[in-house]
């Protein structure tokens, strides 16, 4: 009877490589001098929601701009190490980054839709791969709008402009114009912090949703949320990865000290 | 005992509401002086369409002459401090049998002996711009016939078909013996080939035509009186418009304004720039402005979008930015004697070694020309392009170009995609402040392309059409050189104060579309934001 209520459990640190979706080996990112990351070593994986968790300023946004090269964007960043992505290492000099940003999305804390309608908002990744046929758009936006749970409420308005949606559609719009692109992983960097609690709760049911297709990568400050969605957790302090289990063992048997404080809101 | 303050005796509210009066003063100061500003040129810029009373003016000329004319009255009791002490005087226009086409005259009030309005007597504008003032009495027809005034219009429209005849011969047989007599030139065909000798006799027989229809159209003719009883004739085909002021009613006088302003804005300056319209100079102000636009709005667009993108944040950057916003404070002047020195002498004359050395020694490209007058303009207003843009492209959020990337966009899609369509608004005001610039200068425009009467328009049948290499009309230049016309002919003065009027307008047209474009730019890519 017990057993309906648990959630199965793999090996996070024997991940066969079928089922790990991304793979860290000694990843060190530093801005100029500043180190921001330390030998980070992890297995995300494939088809489930893994949360970062940690205080502010402890790396984690930087961990998961790592996914998809965004730390490439600040100007004094130096990354070292691995991160192995579809078989390959993505912080190999010659990564093709558009491909790579297509098979990888991202999520931003602001929604941050164009100033453009709704349509062109979530055709904006595809047109900029070249596809251009009506059909071939009118059909990936309307997929894209359903499995971002959005294509109800906009669908008698999608040549209105993105900007008179709410937060929350914003926010599922802007997962809408990741999910056109068909990505194997969605990074989520804190989604729901500046939505209110009855849109974090759409959001959330959304990615329970979405990570049947593809892994979910999230980074949250909530720890209700963290336990309420993910199935596995990491937490961070100081820009190295003290412990990283399934989020039911960490959120009721941390392993570390530090750990336990941070979930009892001991500090952070 | 401290110092004097206006905290002693006063409460921090007085205190308060002290600093507000005097805000409030100095900006109704502004608004006010701007209110002068407009209406002084607004009336006497109306001034010059407004129908002025022909009087029948009764005068001594200081060798003691007397006279009775038709004349305008410019103005009364002027105090004429060069002529006569600080005595009275008027300054009127009026014709005679001397002056049959207008004499502008300053006479003392004391020699003046009768004024009074004279209804009988018509305001007659002729084509070459003067006006002749006299009493209309009858038409004299061919043959010796003569009509009664009532027939007038009807033999107006007489006359101008002739007119018209005229016109097409000229246009359809003339011009085309012209350009196959030239063709043949080129061709160095000979003197008596028998082509040539057909195109003459065909020449010959289409310029007897002209000369009869000529002869025909002299014989129409107006017969007129001037205050002192003499007769004076005039052809009918040099009359423009015929008016009576001192006849019309408020609706005949705006009547008269309107075909004045259209006469304004679509003829040619006349009489040297003292009267008839100002068309070329409208024309030429708007396509120097618009050329201008198109050169300067890629170009610091670019500037802009390399120093806020590309440009590493060092010194090097930052000594450019500073050396960006004070070229806008460099003396338009300079400017002008750059675009001369370089683009007229050294680029216009390098061209024309190159590519139009036939036609050397007379220049092609390396003399002052519209073009180089909007690319000296260009490079006057690039600061203030560049400067508005960059302000622009400050405000683009962080988290958009960020959202951009992640969707695997490359730097350059993002700036195409999000950055620039967000930026536009910021790009439209460079473009506002960059046209009420060029729109204002007169300095820099006379060195290189800007003259006070251009033969030609830059835009004709002729291919390529627009000849960006000819000399252009402007109306800044047009009121500089209004300024200096005589003072005592204030029809001329008005002229300038007109040509004013229509800069103003055409500025604030010009203006009025940019700002519509903006409000749609912002409404659309802004509005959320």
């Amino acid at each position: 009877m017990l057993k309906l209520f648990e959630r199965e459990q793999l090996n996070l640190a024997k991940l066969p490589e079928a089922q790990t979706a991304i793979e860290v080996r000694d990843l060190c990112l530093r801005f100029g001098d500043k180190h921001v990351l330390h030998n980070i070593t992890m297995r995300i994986p494939k088809n489930r929601i893994t949360a970062l968790i940690g205080q502010s300023g402890c790396g984690k946004s930087t961990l998961i701009s790592c996914f998809n090269r965004m730390n490439d964007l600040i100007d004094n960043s130096v990354t070292d190490g691995e991160i192995i992505i579809d078989g390959r290492n993505i912080n190999r000099k010659k990564e093709n980054l558009s491909i790579l940003r297509s098979q990888v999305g991202m999520v931003f804390q602001r929604p941050n839709p164009f100033p453009m309608s709704i349509y062109d908002n979530v055709c904006y990744g595809l047109r900029l791969q070249g596809i251009k046929q009506r059909r071939q758009l009118d059909d990936a936006v309307e997929r894209a709008l359903i499995e971002a749970a959005l294509w109800d409420e906009v669908k008698d308005r999608l040549f209105e402009s993105a900007t008179t949606l709410s937060g929350g559609q914003q926010q599922r719009l802007v997962i809408a114009r990741a999910l056109a692109l068909k990505p194997s992983i969605l990074l989520l960097d804190e989604p729901t912090s500046a939505l209110d609690p009855l849109t974090t709760l759409i959001i959330e049911e959304l990615m329970a949703e979405l990570k049947k297709r593809c892994t979910i990568v999230i980074v949250t400050h909530n720890m209700q949320q963290a336990s309420r969605v993910s199935d596995y957790t990491a937490f961070l302090h100081q820009g190295e990865l003290v412990e990283y289990s399934d989020s039911d063992t960490l959120f009721t048997l941390p392993e570390k000290k530090q750990t336990e404080d941070y979930i009892t809101g001991r500090y952070g | 005992m401290g110092k004097w303050s206006p905290r002693q005796f006063l409460s921090n509210r007085q205190q308060q509401s002290y600093v507000i009066s005097l805000g409030a003063f100095c900006a109704g100061l502004l608004v006010v002086a701007l209110a002068c500003v407009l209406m002084l040129i607004t009336i006497r810029g109306l001034d010059y369409f407004w129908p002025r009373p022909v009087q029948s003016i009764q005068f001594e000329l200081p060798d003691g002459t007397a006279k009775q004319v038709y004349a305008q009255i410019n103005e009364r009791h002027i105090n004429s401090a060069v002529e006569s002490g600080s005595e009275p005087a008027f300054v009127f226009r009026y014709s005679d049998s001397q002056h049959p086409y207008g004499r502008s005259l300053l006479v003392e009030a004391n020699a003046v002996q009768a004024i009074s309005e004279a209804h009988q007597a018509a305001d007659i504008l002729l084509h070459n711009g003067t006006r002749v003032f006299s009493e209309p009495l009858s038409i004299r027809l061919p043959d010796g016939q003569s009509g009664e005034l009532a027939q007038y219009d009807e033999v107006r429209d007489t006359v101008s078909a002739i007119r018209e005849q005229i016109e097409t011969v000229r246009k359809e047989r003339l011009a085309s013996v012209h350009r196959e007599l030239a063709s043949l030139d080129l061709r160095q065909v000979e003197k008596d080939a028998p082509a040539r000798l057909r195109l003459y006799a065909d020449f010959e027989r289409w310029q007897q035509e002209v000369l009869r229809l000529e002869a025909q159209l002299a014989d129409y003719q107006l017969v007129t009186r001037f205050n002192n009883g003499s007769e004076f004739l005039i052809p009918l085909d040099d009359i423009d418009r015929l008016s009576y002021p001192g006849q019309l009613d408020w609706f005949g006088k705006l009547g008269i304004v309107g075909a004045g302003v259209v006469a304004f804005l679509t003829d040619a300056p006349k009489q040297a720039n003292t009267a008839g319209g100002v068309f070329p100079a409208l024309f030429g102000t708007v396509l120097m402005i618009f050329v201008m636009t198109i050169l300067v709005t890629p170009f610091g667009v670019l500037a802009a979008v390399y120093l806020h993108e590309y440009a590493p944040d060092n010194h090097l950057t930052s000594v450019i930015r500073i050396c960006v916003s004070n070229m806008a404070g460099v003396p338009s002047i300079v400017y002008g004697v750059f675009g001369l020195g370089f683009f007229v002498y050294l680029v216009g004359g390098n061209i024309d070694e190159l590519f139009f050395s036939d036609a050397l020694p007379a220049p092609t490209m390396g003399t002052p020309g519209v073009f180089w007058a909007s690319l000296t303009m260009a490079i006057l207003t690039l600061p203030v392009v560049i400067v508005a843009t960059e302000e622009g492209l400050r405000r683009v959020p962080e988290g958009l170009k960020s959202g951009s990337y992640a969707l695997g966009a490359t730097k350059f899609e993002t700036i195409w995609h999000t950055v620039l369509p967000m930026a536009s608004p910021g790009i439209m005001t460079g473009v506002i402040l960059a046209i009420a610039r060029a729109a204002g200068e007169v300095a820099p425009l006379m060195l290189v392309g800007a003259v006070k009467f251009a033969p030609n328009l830059p835009f004709d049948g002729e291919f390529p059409y627009l000849h960006l290499d000819r000399q252009f009309m402007h109306l800044g230049v047009l009121i500089y050189d209004g300024a200096f016309h005589s003072q005592t002919d204030v029809r001329s003065a008005s002229l300038m104060f007109a040509s004013c009027l229509l800069l103003l307008v055409v500025v604030f047209v010009l203006n009025v579309l940019a700002v519509i474009l903006r409000r749609r730019l912002r409404k659309r890519y802004l509005r959320g934001y």
